[in-house]
């Protein structure tokens, strides 16, 4: 072998070896990679490809129903038809979209949703064109169904209110979730779901957590497109519980239709049990307005409307409770003895109290009364010359123990407590002193003291059952009680104070005398309120105040009636306030009288059916 | 024996008979080799959810094609290369030529020429004909003209006319693979250390300015392989869907055609340049490393009949191709492992795709000829060779 060859021979095995030894690094770095990555990291990896390969979907309760006391649905599930586009089908998006809009028209914004997401989804994912599809719109669409490649009928849930506007504000309504729902909880997994809603008032809203059950669990085996491949598990959606609630929805039609056009409430117990079994505001709108989103001259109508709609004046709604507070006066009186049955005071149709003149709504005067005839006449006078002599403590006290200035505690949210002022309070807002002024205006339920309609219905309704606690309820639930307790009052001034109620309905001289009734011997007992919503001056009352339809809405009184019935053995209370409605006497009163005959007719009509079916 | 056999290869008439050549033929270095192939086609099997259709089985039909190139390469006497090899090299340079001027474009990139009846890819031509080209000139050079740099000007252009071409194309994979296995011969041959040391400098320096000559596609890789995250949804996609598929491996995999990845289409182009990655979800590391233990039999292989082999020529063909080979491993592991950028070089052998199995088989072919012919001495010069 030549020397040449030899050293290249040497030469190249060595650089050979040098080559050998580089590649064995290259090899090492590769397989210390590949530990990194399937066993260093190998648990991220795995949980990233789970990620991608599994898709968990919510498959959406059915929400339970609500029904009134007598199994009638007041809201309910209804299966809805929309028109859904589904890009993989269509040829020319743009086409159909046009086509289906010459067939049934779309709103611009609603175009501009549509058009995003055609952006965005996925092409095997329907898109929603159009809800609640009328059977015309749907026939519409399957005669042109040649020239809507792509758009597919399908159907979904939505919730239906029987009864619109009658059982508004007890039963509220539900709505679509909007982007404060997202901003407030962003990890609800229910926000991901296509027309999932949400209580947003009444029992609806207070009890959306029984209502709206569990939502299934469906995980699907997907591909990089998304496309579901299988199911790997499914848990399937435990539905909503239904309500009962103690309702009856032919009072709530009845009241709802006595209200129209009012800014009123009205509401009606049983004072034996607390249940309510009427609860309406007015007024009202259609809760199947906000099922679907609704539209821009919809909820700007009931916006705009000076008699707001959307409060729900039975419980939020707050007043002075004016006459109406004269019985707890009384009563205050009574059990401190500081007023006794017989005792007489004269009413001359005003008083001085320092150099403060107070009147009497009657500009002669009463006369002589006792406090019977003090609150069958409502009697002014009266009540401001006791009221010193009990005290305001003890007036506030008593108003306490049956009611005023807390919540009643109903299922619905929302409710205010008014204000039940006193020293501490005056002192505490106004860093004033309380004065005997404040005791005199306390006397008739003006001043500072507001309270809420179902205040009002407690306070009535604890009076007339003679003086048990009760928790005024809507649902009815078996399992859960409602306790009743004594509130300590003595029955024979209590049943004093009713007289009194029964002479303002029954006897000729009393303030609701126009409305009094008389079912198979049961009568109605009861006050009347008008509250002032302005300052009568001085120079007015001289000239001769102005009547009630003289003035503009805004400032006429708040008319208010509360009552029961039968009067010998109380069963129902009724608190009716008309805002702005003019006198109690002429406004709250008569329609408080027709929902208690109601009531009694129902009652009874029911009574006779139960005794058919029995037989 | 050896004695004889030595004795033998100084006949001026060394030819090996049908016979003996099926005797000197290396079935352990074939048989690495199919069985490689063979994993393969498992594994397009699985990627095609179960089926042969439509990769494993035409990768099949392929590997048969192949496999009968081998043989018919492996046959031909290594002189046969020695003589032409220059004028391999001049049809590859001119293909090339060719495929900037009528070449069909596909995926983007000009890379196929259609010549009738078939479809060649110039650049894999050029992956062997400068291989055999480089093994040519430097066979009978001594190591004091190895030093001279005068001496490295031809090699140099040899390597850099065809890799202009195919930066043209444009293909950064073959092209670089190209620089990488002519500087491997260029180092194997003895060329200074420092040389390339200075060469690397000198590069280094001039990224800046090769970074303008890049397409933009190619910049795209590149910064998507130095931060996948920048476009997690394009470019950066591949590599963190690669990486996921490979780590969701674990040591014992998910098990054959279990493979979610792959399954459900995370992974794309998964039966081409990705491939490995089913391997490393379906069988995990211990699958993994036994594919890489393959490879690293057959380059050792590769090694060992470069040092088993008598001539230069024959040394420089059996490691030229063995670099190349192990580039393919090298680039293509690097890449799906989120080592290199994406540069489209598959996984050899494993990878679907006919052409690059094709080269990669009359690859094989020629080393099985130098092993055939490892004791045929062929002389410095031609004219005492053929004397």
């Amino acid at each position: 072998m030549s020397v040449w060859r030899f050293d290249k021979t040497r030469l190249m095995h060595q650089r050979m070896a040098m080559l050998g030894v580089v590649f064995g690094c290259l090899i090492l770095i590769l397989m210390g990679r590949i530990f990194y990555l399937q066993i260093l990291q190998g648990d991220k990896y795995m949980q990233l490809a789970e990620k991608n390969r599994i898709s968990i979907r919510l498959t959406p309760p059915a929400r339970g129903n609500i029904y009134d006391r007598n199994g009638l649905k007041l809201a309910e599930n209804i299966k809805t038809f929309q028109a859904v586009l589904i890009k993989e089908h269509a040829q020319d998006i743009n086409q159909v979209l046009e086509n289906f809009q010459k067939l049934i028209p779309l709103d611009v914004d609603e175009v501009e949703r549509i058009q995003k997401e055609i952006k965005f989804k996925r092409a095997f994912m329907p898109i929603r064109i159009k809800d609640n599809l009328s059977f015309e719109e749907m026939s519409l669409i399957q005669l042109n169904a040649p020239d809507l490649l792509g758009i597919q009928i399908e159907e979904g849930m939505t919730r239906y209110y029987r009864f619109k506007e009658d059982s508004t504000h007890v039963v509220g309504y539900v709505s679509l979730l909007n982007e404060q729902d997202m901003e407030d909880d962003p990890e609800n997994p229910l926000l991901d779901l296509p027309g999932y809603r949400i209580g947003r008032t009444g029992i609806e809203q207070s009890m959306d957590d029984i209502l709206k059950g569990t939502p299934g669990i469906r995980k699907t085996e997907v591909n990089v497109y998304g496309r579901s491949v299988r199911v790997l598990e499914e848990q399937k959606p435990i539905n909503g519980q239904d309500i009962t609630l103690t309702i009856d929805s032919r009072l709530q039609s009845f009241a709802t239709d006595l209200l129209k056009n009012e800014g009123a409430s009205a509401i009606l117990a049983n004072v034996q049990t607390g249940e309510i079994l009427m609860l309406v505001s007015s007024p009202a709108f259609d809760p199947n307005l906000f099922t679907a989103p609704i539209s821009v001259k919809d909820w700007n109508q009931i916006l705009n409307n000076e008699k707001k709609p959307l409060q729900n004046k039975a419980i939020s709604g707050t007043y002075s409770p004016g006459s109406i507070f004269k019985p707890v006066v009384a009563l205050a009186g009574l059990e401190n003895k500081k007023l006794s049955e017989n005792q007489e005071i004269f009413c001359g149709g005003r008083l001085k109290s320092g150099n403060q003149f107070f009147h009497c709504w009657k500009r002669g005067g009463h006369g002589h009364l006792n406090v019977t005839e003090a609150l069958m006449h409502s009697c002014d006078i009266f009540f401001y010359e006791i009221a010193p002599e009990i005290g305001a403590d003890k007036i506030i006290q008593m108003a306490q123990k049956l009611g005023f200035g807390s919540l009643t505690g109903i299922e619905l949210r929302g409710e205010r407590t008014g204000i039940l002022p006193s020293e501490q309070w005056k002192q505490n807002t106004f860093k004033e002193g309380w004065r005997t002024g404040d005791t005199i205006n306390l006397s008739i339920g003006q001043g500072y003291l507001t309270v809420t309609p179902i205040q009002i219905l407690k306070v009535i309704a604890q009076i007339a059952n003679g003086g048990k606690e009760i928790s005024l309820h809507l649902i009815q639930d078996t399992s859960k009680e409602h306790p009743i307790s004594d509130l300590g009052l003595d029955p024979y001034h209590l049943r004093l104070i009713k007289r009194g109620l029964s002479m303002v309905v029954n006897q000729k001289k009393g303030t609701a005398y126009n409305s009094r009734f008389e079912i198979d011997g049961k009568t109605m007992a009861g006050k009347t309120a008008s509250t002032q919503v302005r300052r009568i001056s001085l120079k007015e009352r001289e000239e001769g105040v102005k009547s009630q339809e003289e003035l503009p809405w805004k400032y006429r009184d708040h008319a208010m009636f509360a009552g029961f019935t039968p009067v010998n053995n109380p069963k129902y209370a009724v608190a009716v306030v008309v805002e702005h409605g003019g006198g109690g006497a002429k406004k709250a009163a008569p329609i408080a009288s027709k929902i208690l005959q109601e009531a009694l007719r129902l009652e009874k009509s029911d009574a006779h059916q139960n005794r058919l079916e029995r037989r | 024996m050896s004695f004889f056999k030595d004795r033998n290869c100084y006949l001026k008439n060394y030819n090996l008979t049908l016979i003996d050549k099926i005797r000197r033929f290396n079935y352990k270095y074939l048989f690495l080799v199919c069985l490689v192939v063979m994993i393969g086609i498992a594994l397009l099997y699985s990627a095609g959810n179960g089926n042969w259709d439509p990769w494993a089985d035409r990768q099949f039909m392929r590997f048969l094609l192949s496999l009968s190139l081998l043989f018919v390469v492996s046959f031909i006497n290594l002189r046969f290369w020695m003589k032409y090899a220059y004028l391999i090299y001049g049809v590859g340079v001119l293909l090339l030529i060719g495929v900037a001027l009528f070449g069909h474009v596909g995926m983007g990139a000009q890379r196929w020429l259609n010549l009738g009846f078939i479809h060649v890819q110039p650049s894999e031509v050029m992956k062997i004909a400068l291989v055999i080209a480089l093994a040519r000139y430097f066979h009978g050079a001594g190591n004091e003209e190895v030093r001279s740099i005068k001496f490295m000007i031809p090699p140099v252009l040899m390597m850099l006319i065809p890799v202009f071409l195919i930066l043209e194309q444009p293909d950064l994979g073959t092209a670089m693979m190209l620089v990488f296995a002519s500087v491997g011969i260029f180092f194997v041959v003895g060329v200074q250390i420092w040389k390339f040391v200075a060469v690397m400098g000198i590069g280094a320096l001039s990224i800046p300015v090769l970074w303008t000559f890049l397409h933009d596609y190619q910049k795209k890789r590149v910064l998507t392989f130095l931060d996948p995250e920048r476009d997690p949804l394009g470019a950066g996609y591949h590599i963190i869907q690669s990486k996921i598929t490979l780590g969701s491996g674990g040591i014992f995999g998910k098990g054959f055609m279990e493979g979610t990845q792959s399954r459900l289409n995370f992974l794309p182009e998964k039966q081409t340049d990705f491939i490995f990655t089913v391997l490393g979800e379906e069988f995990g590391l211990i699958g993994s490393y036994f594919l890489i233990l393959l490879y690293v039999l057959i380059i050792a292989y590769g090694f060992y009949i470069a040092i088993k082999s008598s001539s230069f020529f024959g040394k420089l063909l059996a490691i030229g191709l063995t670099i190349n080979f192990s580039l393919y491993v090298f680039i293509n592991m690097g890449m799906v492992m989120g080592l290199l950028p994406v540069v489209g070089v598959p996984l050899p052998l494993v990878s679907y795709g006919g052409t690059a199995m094709l080269t990669l088989f009359v690859g094989f072919g020629l080393i099985e000829s130098v092993f055939i012919n490892r004791d045929m001495i062929i002389g410095r010069r031609r004219s005492i060779d053929d004397k």
